[in-house]
Order: C-alpha cells, then sequence, then structure tokens
C-alpha cells in the first residue's frame, strides 16, 4: 500500500530545476533508500516531503504528492510535520536537557501535558530509539554533552515523541563513526515495524545493508527504482551500475 | 622599494597596532582622572541625597539624579518591547520585498538623525501636539524614538546568533513559528537583548538635547509627583551649573559629572558582567 505517492514533481531554486517530473512511491513500513551524487535531487525531494523547503524564498515547486489520500501541499504545515518527522545529517539537539529536548513537541502540541505523561513519553522515545540505557541517570543535563551518536539517537527520540508516521532520515549518519552508524541503523530496522522511512545516504552500502527498496537520482531526475536487492545485483540502468560500483559519484 | 627583513617589519607593524591600542585608552584614562581629581570632594552624603541651594551652589543634586533615572526607565519600558518586536518581525518573519527594504532603510537612518532633531521633534510632537507639556513622559518618548534604532539593531543581531538549524529542528517537529520564537529562539537571544537595553539605558542617561525641551528643568523645587511632572536631569543640570549660573564652585560641577559619569560606567560595567554570566551559560 502506498504512504506516499509523487506525482510530476519539479522543484525549483531560483530558475533553475532541481527535481524534474518526479513520479514515485513509498509503500508503507518500508524503508526506500535513495541514493546518487552531491546535487542529483535527494535532499530537495526529502525536504519537500515535509515541506521545510517552503521555508526558503528561493524555492518554488509544481505537482503533487499525497500523504495517504492528502495533497500535503494543501496541508497545514504544522499537522503535515506532525505526520512526517524529520533527521537532519547533523543531530541538532536543542539547548536543553535531555529531558526537555524530548518532551518540547509533545508539550507544545499538546500532546503530554501533565508531568506523569510527559514522564512516559520521555522514557518510551528514548526506549525506542536504544538511548534510554545510556542516559537515564541523567536525563536533567544538557543533551549538548552527549556524544554524536547519541545526540542523533536523541533526535530520533524526539521525533518518535510526537509518534508520527513518516520518518525521513537525510545521511543521518555523515557525521558519525562507524559503531554509531551501526545504533542507527539497527534502530531505522526496528523502526519500521511501526513507521515509513525514506533515507537519503551518500553511503551506498548503508542503501544496501537497510533499503527495501532503492531509488537512485542523477541530476534532478529519478534513473531507476527497485528492490535494493535486485538493483545491487542486476540494475538495468547503465548509469545506475557505474555508480553502486563506485565508477563515479 | 626599500625591503625590510621580516623580524624588524614585524617590530614595526606590532609598535603602530600597540600604539594605536593604547590611543583609544588615554582619553577615557584622562577623562576619568580629571573629573575623580577635581570632583571627588564634592561627594558627599548630602551631595547625592538633598536638594539643591544657594542657587544651586550648594546642597546635593537629588533631584537632578532621580529625574534622569526616571526618564530614562520610563524610556526603556517603552522603547524595549517595541523594539523587540519589531525585530522579531525583521528577523523571523519579513521576507525580502520592498517594504521590508524601505523598513530597514528607515531604521539605518534613524540612527543617523542628529539627537538635538529628535529634541525638537519630540518638543514638536509630543509637548505640543499631544500636549503632553515639558515632562518626563514626553522626555521619555523622545528618547525612546532615540533609542528604538540601537534597541532593534542590537536585537536583531542576537536573534540572529541563534543558529538556524535550532528554528529548523524545531519547525520539522510540527512546532509552530511562533512557539518556535517564544520557547527556542527568544531563551537563546535574551541575554544579547538585554545587553543591548543596559547599554541603550547608559548611552541616554547621558543625553541632553533631546531632553532640554521636552522634559528638563532649570530648577524644580521639589521631587516629581507624576510622569507629567518637569524634573531636573544630570545631565541638563551638569550643562546649566557650568554655563549658566556665575560663581559656581568647581568641584560640584565635576562632582555631578563625577555622578552621571559612575551612573553610565555602572551601567555598562553591569551588561558586561550580565553578558559573561549569559555567555558561561549557554549550553551551545
Amino acid at each position: 500500500m502506498d504512504k506516499i505517492k509523487v506525482e510530476d514533481l519539479n522543484c525549483f531554486y531560483g530558475g533553475q530545476r532541481v527535481l524534474e517530473s518526479l513520479n514515485i512511491n513509498v509503500i508503507k513500513n518500508e524503508i526506500l533508500t535513495i541514493i546518487g551524487p552531491a546535487n542529483s535531487g535527494k535532499t530537495t525531494f526529502l525536504r519537500t516531503l515535509n515541506r521545510m523547503n517552503d521555508l526558503d524564498a528561493n524555492y518554488s515547486r509544481k505537482g503533487s504528492v499525497f500523504l495517504d489520500e492528502d495533497n500535503i501541499f494543501h496541508m497545514n504545515m504544522e499537522k503535515l510535520r506532525r505526520r512526517v518527522g524529520m533527521l537532519f545529517a547533523m543531530p541538532i539537539p536543542l539547548p536543553m536537557t535531555i529531558y526537555e529536548n524530548i518532551v518540547y513537541a509533545p508539550k507544545r502540541l499538546g500532546i503530554a501535558n501533565k508531568k506523569s505523561d510527559q514522564d512516559a513519553v520521555v522514557e518510551q522515545a528514548l526506549k525506542d530509539a536504544s538511548l534510554w540505557n545510556e542516559v537515564k541517570d541523567r536525563l536533567d543535563s544538557s543533551a549538548m554533552k552527549l556524544s554524536g551518536g547519541q545526540q542523533q539517537r536523541l533526535c530520533i527520540a524526539r521525533i518518535l515523541a510526537i509518534n508520527p508516521e513518516v520518518i525521513l532520515f537525510d545521511e543521518p549518519s555523515s557525521g558519525l563513526d562507524p559503531i554509531s552508524t551501526a545504533k542507527v541503523e539497527e534502530s531505522m530496522i526496528e523502526l519500521k515495524k511501526k513507521y515509513t522511512i525514506v533515507l537519503v545516504t551518500n553511503n551506498v552500502k548503508q542503501a544496501s545493508r537497510v533499503g527495501d527498496r532503492t531509488a537512485f537520482f542523477l541530476m534532478g531526475k529519478l534513473i531507476e527504482i527497485d528492490k535494493t536487492g535486485t538493483m545491487f545485483v542486476s540494475p538495468k540502468q547503465k548509469q545506475t551500475e557505474d555508480y553502486i560500483t563506485g565508477r563515479f559519484g | 622599494m626599500l625591503k625590510l627583513n621580516p623580524k624588524l617589519s614585524q617590530k614595526i607593524s606590532y609598535s603602530v597596532l600597540l600604539f594605536a591600542t593604547i590611543l583609544a585608552i588615554i582619553p577615557v584614562s584622562v577623562i576619568v582622572f580629571i573629573i575623580i581629581k577635581n570632583g571627588a570632594s564634592a561627594i558627599t552624603w548630602e551631595f547625592l541625597t538633598a536638594m539643591p541651594k544657594d542657587g544651586m551652589r550648594g546642597g546635593g543634586i537629588f533631584p537632578a539624579i532621580i529625574g534622569t533615572l526616571s526618564i530614562v526607565l520610563c524610556a526603556i519600558a517603552v522603547t524595549l518591547p517595541i523594539g523587540v518586536c519589531a525585530a522579531i518581525y525583521l528577523n523571523e518573519y519579513a521576507k525580502d520585498n520592498l517594504l521590508t527594504r524601505i523598513i530597514k532603510l528607515a531604521i539605518v537612518n534613524l540612527a543617523g538623525v542628529p539627537s538635538v532633531v529628535y529634541g525638537l521633534f519630540g518638543l514638536g510632537i509630543f509637548v505640543m501636539f499631544l500636549k503632553l507639556g515639558v515632562s518626563i513622559i514626553a522626555g521619555a518618548l523622545t528618547l525612546s524614538i532615540m533609542e528604538l534604532p540601537v534597541i532593534i539593531t542590537t536585537a536583531r543581531g542576537a536573534l540572529n546568533s541563534v543558529p538556524y538549524s535550532f528554528r529548523e529542528a524545531s519547525l520539522s517537529l510540527g512546532v509552530s513559528r511562533w512557539q518556535t520564537i517564544r520557547h527556542v529562539v527568544l531563551p537563546n537571544a535574551l541575554p544579547g537583548i538585554l545587553t543591548g537595553a543596559i547599554l541603550s539605558i547608559a548611552r541616554i542617561s547621558g543625553e541632553t538635547a533631546p531632553i532640554m525641551f521636552t522634559a528638563a528643568a532649570f530648577y524644580v523645587p521639589h521631587l516629581p509627583k507624576s510622569a507629567f511632572d518637569q524634573v531636573m536631569a544630570l545631565p541638563y543640570h551638569l550643562y546649566i551649573i557650568s554655563t549658566q549660573i556665575p560663581n559656581m564652585p568647581k568641584n560640584i560641577i565635576f562632582g555631578t559629572a563625577l555622578v552621571l559619569l559612575m551612573m553610565v560606567l555602572s551601567m555598562s560595567l553591569f551588561a558586561i558582567i550580565a553578558r559573561i554570566y549569559f555567555r558561561k551559560r549557554r549550553k551551545w
């Protein structure tokens, strides 16, 4: 079943087209990974899905994107982002304690108003992001003091606390060491039971490890999309093969 | 062309830079030294807390201190909220269009207007047109308009210093724009905003021209009872006793200057301490 359906999406920065007549779907509870060299439009695509790009005055778009039945461009932005969470390339903890980071959005959105509810949200989110055991004794210390990998998992927990339907990962392990990367990947695979995941990555191996399906973008166009296993064994397009085998990009 | 060896040119440029820096300190130290030397003898408990007497040649400067404090506090109470709101609008909401550019241009120009022009403007608008009379409130409003561009500019600087990524992180969680400003941006910009406010207070405490026609009186034999009263003010009082009154004891002139200087310096010092404190508390 399609969770997200993209129909003829074109995106522009200034006058320049960075995504060209894109048609793509994301199936419920899958991990769709998007690979491609720099400037291929992967991140633009991802940031279109929760309309983060709309904050940029230079950005414009045509086409439609459906989340279930709703066109996201007709939706209230706050409501959309509540349903479609996003993890950025660099971990961005807010300058407050670990506890406050997690309850920040639930409080503002009115999900958890009572202290007991907030405690429960924090514990559950941190457990789901497999960070609970490491931080349960110092929830009141600054989130800025965590290591990079822990910060990234904190950011995952922060998203889980608002219980979205889709989670977008924008090169989430570009700043992390291999062990932290493995932990983030583990949690992604765990998360797809409940959530639909779109992962943009520079790391082709990461795509082959966690992706159910993989899409290859090049110069703003979708070149190929297929089951990850199929794509990495027998890509249909020459460009895909060249990229996966490391001949360019 | 003359070629210097690197060691020598290093020494020369170091000396020039050091000399320039020392030049900046000298005037401050000389001013402070002269004022303290001539004025310290005037500073007594009576001087700070009593009314003037003998045609201001004796007694104290208490009403002028109170007058300056009340004008300045009223001014900052008006200008700070307006300035911060404007800064939030310009920094967080305004799109880059013609209107925004005109507003920004207006703010820059407002900052360049000579202070005596503000004084005349205040006289025309607040004292006469709005019939507030020469009063604390008219003077405070005049000063607050004069200080608005400074408050807006420093507040914008403070808002800008909060990393953009914090806003993105907050917005990406479905939190609204205003909530993001209220709970993430403002708390982290507050130290900078406060520092700007305190420095503004220090600056307007010493202004003479804007209050000369709008708030300050030559001599008022009692303390102000409401915001619509005329008051004495330190900078204007200093101007009067040093130019208008014959046979003024020198130490009272310098003593008054010393009190004004100490008020301004201690507020700047307070701003510096507050900045250090908030910087230490910052979590990124």
